[in-house]
């Protein structure tokens, strides 16, 4: 699999170039700045890009405008951004375009590989991969809203890691419930929040990220 | 139809009646509004008797009259310890309050005024038309009847004038009535719809002639100064100077008023001039205070001293006795535009056109007839030279002077504010030095700040962020250890000394918060706000009118402004929404954060909005907080600041 790599601190970009390449993936263009990430994603058309936020020259969100450029240009192309510190401002720009292959993460979450790995496959997937930090953010100050107040906790707990991205099966998991159980979960809170049920995974979080962005 | 006609003259007698009772009570109101007591009172009659006038309009001359009264002040609630509060002052009972607030209502709704001067104009305008009516009818019937005759005519020729006379007064009847109902509705209406508005012309006379008022006013509160003037040269001189800064502890409350009312009128800055007065003096060690040279036993005697010499050094104490000094000199050229109006307008023309009303009675019952230029007479007694102008061009020479004094007002008025900004505001120096101790009062403030601001990202690191480092190199010592001989345990410690390094990096993110927002550096002000507002458990508007970026510290004293004036909203408010406003026009960027809530805000009571206020202050900027009891809290701030150019995206 083919990735775009931008990050400006030596160490880390370092670090993740062997990181993604000891679990099998190509890095085709490792870059440290907007202008040349713009035209790597571009021009390489990569299956999935990982990018800092904050990127020379203006080190303000360079990385992040060069994605929804590019996401612009190409629409749905996979990007996997990074920061020191995760905005539901920035969440929303990614998720705007409502096209997927989205991910937005802490920089801390590259310390658990295995998580990391999976989210950057989840992206390339065309899935999606938030921050618990950032549902953490909708779940809290959105949470006294209705029709949120009407999920019990399960559900929120259910809906949480919907939004990251899992699947049913992968959330049955994490919960220490069977998988029927948790579908069970799912329809009632799509049934809470008026949305049409739908077998796609990415879907579902979209809509459900959506619908956050709708009503705030 | 034939009731109609028939009906008018009758009518148009009543509206002749109205027109006399109502000039009367105009008359009336005028004085007694000078007795407050009574104020409601005379309202209550104008407002009864321009209703009453409104209705005869619509049902006998067919004219719809707009009303537009203000809606009185809502009712008094008393304070949470049952006092009353009106204009500052504290009341036990809601009667005297609710009585001041009702009178101050009434004296700001123009729809009252505008009822006064229609009764007061209506006798000489509305009110002859519909005399002439009746008029016509009463000399015709008289004619007719042979009461009065015009020489030798024929009893034939009286009975067919008479006739004539009679019909042309009812034909002309419900015209009369229809031309009151225009005249009434020209002045009872409210203002902006009346021809006398919305031509220009009624706005420009009100300039004007509040530039006479408010020219004649000043010259009448300047004139007050001067006899505290001469009291006061009286009791120096008396007490030989000791009296002096007793004196100025008199006036300068009186020309504190001064410098806010023609700030009010005028719309002209008079900053305070005075040096603060000095603190209390120290004691010193053999239990004395010194002041100058002198010690003191006495502290009281101490503080007076000290402010006799602050007071007598103070360059504002000397100006302000100059300018009161001055004052009639100035006084005399400021009460011009109101001498020519007054004698122009009121003597010559008013005069004449009033002379009816009480002249004809008079002149029937006594047969001695006054003359309508009785007041230019008077004029000519004084100045003879004037004699060879003939009465009836009087009216036109006052309507001159008139025109020449509300036209010379404004220019006068701008004089008199010049003189009074030369000496009633502070020296340049002394500005200067206003400034200098408003700077070094910031310069604390801020250093303050930043010293506190420093120790505590020095106890966040070492008590966080460095603890939790040493941790994580003591458990990978122990790992090293560990490796070989447990590795299990060597797991578990692994995975806690990663929860560490969690840990650390979150609280090195949230104290990047603190100290400056990522999304500030990265996004400026408006973003930095919506991501805030994204944050916050309320649902919040934000608005953002700014092309470019302040100052780095500006953006971040106004982001973090912004933030507490928010957070104060969220905690304190029980608001259900808040709206921040931030907008950047003539190089002040302006953020106001409103909430629903119930009020009851306040700054002086410390806490997070009086350190705003001290942040602000290092830019000058400044901060007001409208927050009344039962809300909304209205917070604005402002800073003086530029913006860079709009950050130009290469997409």
């Amino acid at each position: 699999m083919r990735v775009v790599l931008a990050e400006d601190l030596y160490l880390l970009r370092d670090g993740l170039i062997r990181l993604l390449e000891a679990h099998g993936f190509q890095i085709v263009a490792a870059v440290e700045s907007g202008p040349e990430l713009r035209r790597a994603l571009v021009d390489l058309r990569p299956d999935v890009s990982v990018v800092d936020v904050r990127l020379p020259p203006t080190f303000t969100d360079e990385g992040l405008q060069a994605a929804l450029y590019a996401r612009r240009e190409i629409p749905g192309l996979p990007v996997l951004v990074l920061s020191q510190h995760v905005e539901q401002l920035y969440a929303r720009e990614l998720l705007a375009d409502g096209a997927g292959g989205v991910g937005y993460l802490l920089k801390d979450r590259v310390l658990g590989a295995d998580q990391f790995i999976d989210a950057v496959r989840r992206v390339a997937a065309g899935g999606t991969a938030m921050d618990p930090e950032v549902i953490a953010k909708l779940l809290t100050t959105k949470g006294a809203n209705e029709p949120f107040g009407r999920l019990t906790p399960r559900e929120r707990e259910v809906l949480d890691l919907m939004a990251q991205g899992r699947s049913n099966a992968a959330i049955g998991q994490r919960l220490f419930l069977s998988e029927s159980a948790i579908g069970k979960h799912t329809a009632s809170i799509f049934a809470k929040l008026d949305l049409t049920p739908s077998d796609d995974d990415n879907r579902r979080v979209l809509a459900v990220l959506a619908y956050l962005n709708q009503t705030s | 139809m034939i009731r109609r006609y028939a009906l008018a003259p009758v009518r148009c007698l009543a509206l002749v009646g109205l027109a006399v009772i109502g000039a009367c009570v105009a008359l009336l109101s005028a004085v007694v509004v000078a007795l407050v007591v009574t104020y409601p009172t005379a309202v209550a009659a104008t407002t009864w008797l321009a209703n009453l006038g409104r209705r005869l309009a619509r049902e006998w001359g067919g004219v719809e009259i707009a009303e537009e009264y203000l809606p009185g002040p809502p009712p008094l609630q008393p304070r949470e310890d049952g006092w009353y509060v009106h204009d500052r002052q504290l009341f036990r009972s809601p009667r005297v309050p609710a009585f001041l607030a009702k009178t101050e209502a009434l004296s700001k709704d123009p729809a009252i005024t505008r009822d006064w001067f229609w009764l007061a104009f209506t006798p000489i305008t509305g009110g002859l038309a519909v005399l002439l009516p009746p008029g016509l009818i009463a000399a015709g019937v008289a004619i007719a009847a042979g009461r009065v005759s015009f020489g030798p005519t024929r009893p034939a020729s009286a009975m067919t004038v008479g006739l004539a006379l009679v019909l042309t007064g009812l034909a002309l009847g419900p015209a009369m009535l229809r031309l009151h109902a225009l005249w009434s509705r020209e002045l009872l209406q409210p203002a902006t719809r009346s021809w006398w508005y919305a031509s220009g012309v009624g706005p420009r006379v009100g300039r004007w002639s509040s530039a006479t008022w408010h020219g004649a006013e000043l010259a009448g509160l300047s004139l007050g100064a001067f006899g505290f003037f001469v009291l006061q040269v009286l009791a120096i001189v008396v007490s030989w100077g000791g009296l002096l800064p007793h004196a100025a502890t008199f006036t300068r409350p009186y020309l504190d008023q001064y410098r806010r009312q023609a700030r009010r009128w005028t719309g002209v800055e008079f900053p305070m001039p005075y040096r603060p007065l000095p603190g209390s003096p120290e004691r010193d060690s053999d239990g004395m205070y010194r002041v100058g040279r002198t010690l003191y036993a006495d502290r009281s005697a101490a503080v007076r001293a000290q402010r006799y010499g602050s007071m007598l050094t103070d360059p504002a104490t000397w100006r302000d006795l100059l300018w009161m000094g001055t004052g009639p000199l100035v006084s005399v050229v400021g009460l011009v535009p109101l001498m020519l109006v007054g004698f122009g307008f009121f003597g010559l023309v008013w005069q004449p056109l009033w002379w009816a009303p009480w002249a004809v009675p008079l002149g029937l019952a006594t047969g001695e007839w006054v003359t309508p230029w009785y007041v230019w007479y008077g004029l000519t007694a004084l100045v003879p030279a004037l004699g060879a102008i003939p009465g009836w061009v009087s009216p036109f020479i006052g309507l001159a002077m008139a025109a020449l004094g509300v036209l010379i007002a404004s220019p006068l008025l701008r004089l008199r504010v010049a003189w009074d900004r030369l000496l009633l505001t502070p020296t340049e120096a002394a500005r200067l030095a206003q400034r200098v101790r408003r700077l070094t009062e910031t310069r604390t403030d801020a250093v303050d700040a930043q010293a506190t601001e420093l120790r505590r990202i020095e106890r966040d690191l070492h008590d966080g962020a460095q603890a939790r480092l040493v941790a994580l190199g003591l458990s990978l010592g122990t790992i090293e250890e560990l490796l070989e001989r447990d590795p299990d345990a060597a797991r578990a410690l692994i995975a806690q000394a990663r929860a560490n390094s969690t840990s650390a990096l979150s609280e090195l993110r949230d104290l990047v918060r603190g100290i400056h927002p990522p999304v500030l550096a990265e996004r400026g002000l408006g973003d930095a706000v919506r991501a805030v507002a994204l944050d916050s458990p309320l649902p919040v508007d934000v608005t953002v009118t700014m092309d470019g970026r302040p100052e780095a510290p500006v953006e971040s004293a106004a982001y973090f402004a912004v933030s507490e004036a928010l957070a104060n909203a969220i905690r304190h408010s029980g608001a259900g929404r808040v709206s921040i406003d931030i907008r950047h026009s003539d190089g002040v960027l302006r953020f106001t954060v409103t909430d629903d809530g119930h009020g009851g805000a306040d700054p002086a009571r410390g806490g997070g909005l009086r350190g705003v206020q001290r942040r602000l202050g290092t830019f000058d900027g400044v901060l007001a907080v409208h927050s009344p009891a039962g809300g909304p809290t209205v917070i604005k701030m402002e800073i003086p600041c530029a913006l860079s150019s709009p950050r130009t995206s290469t997409s």
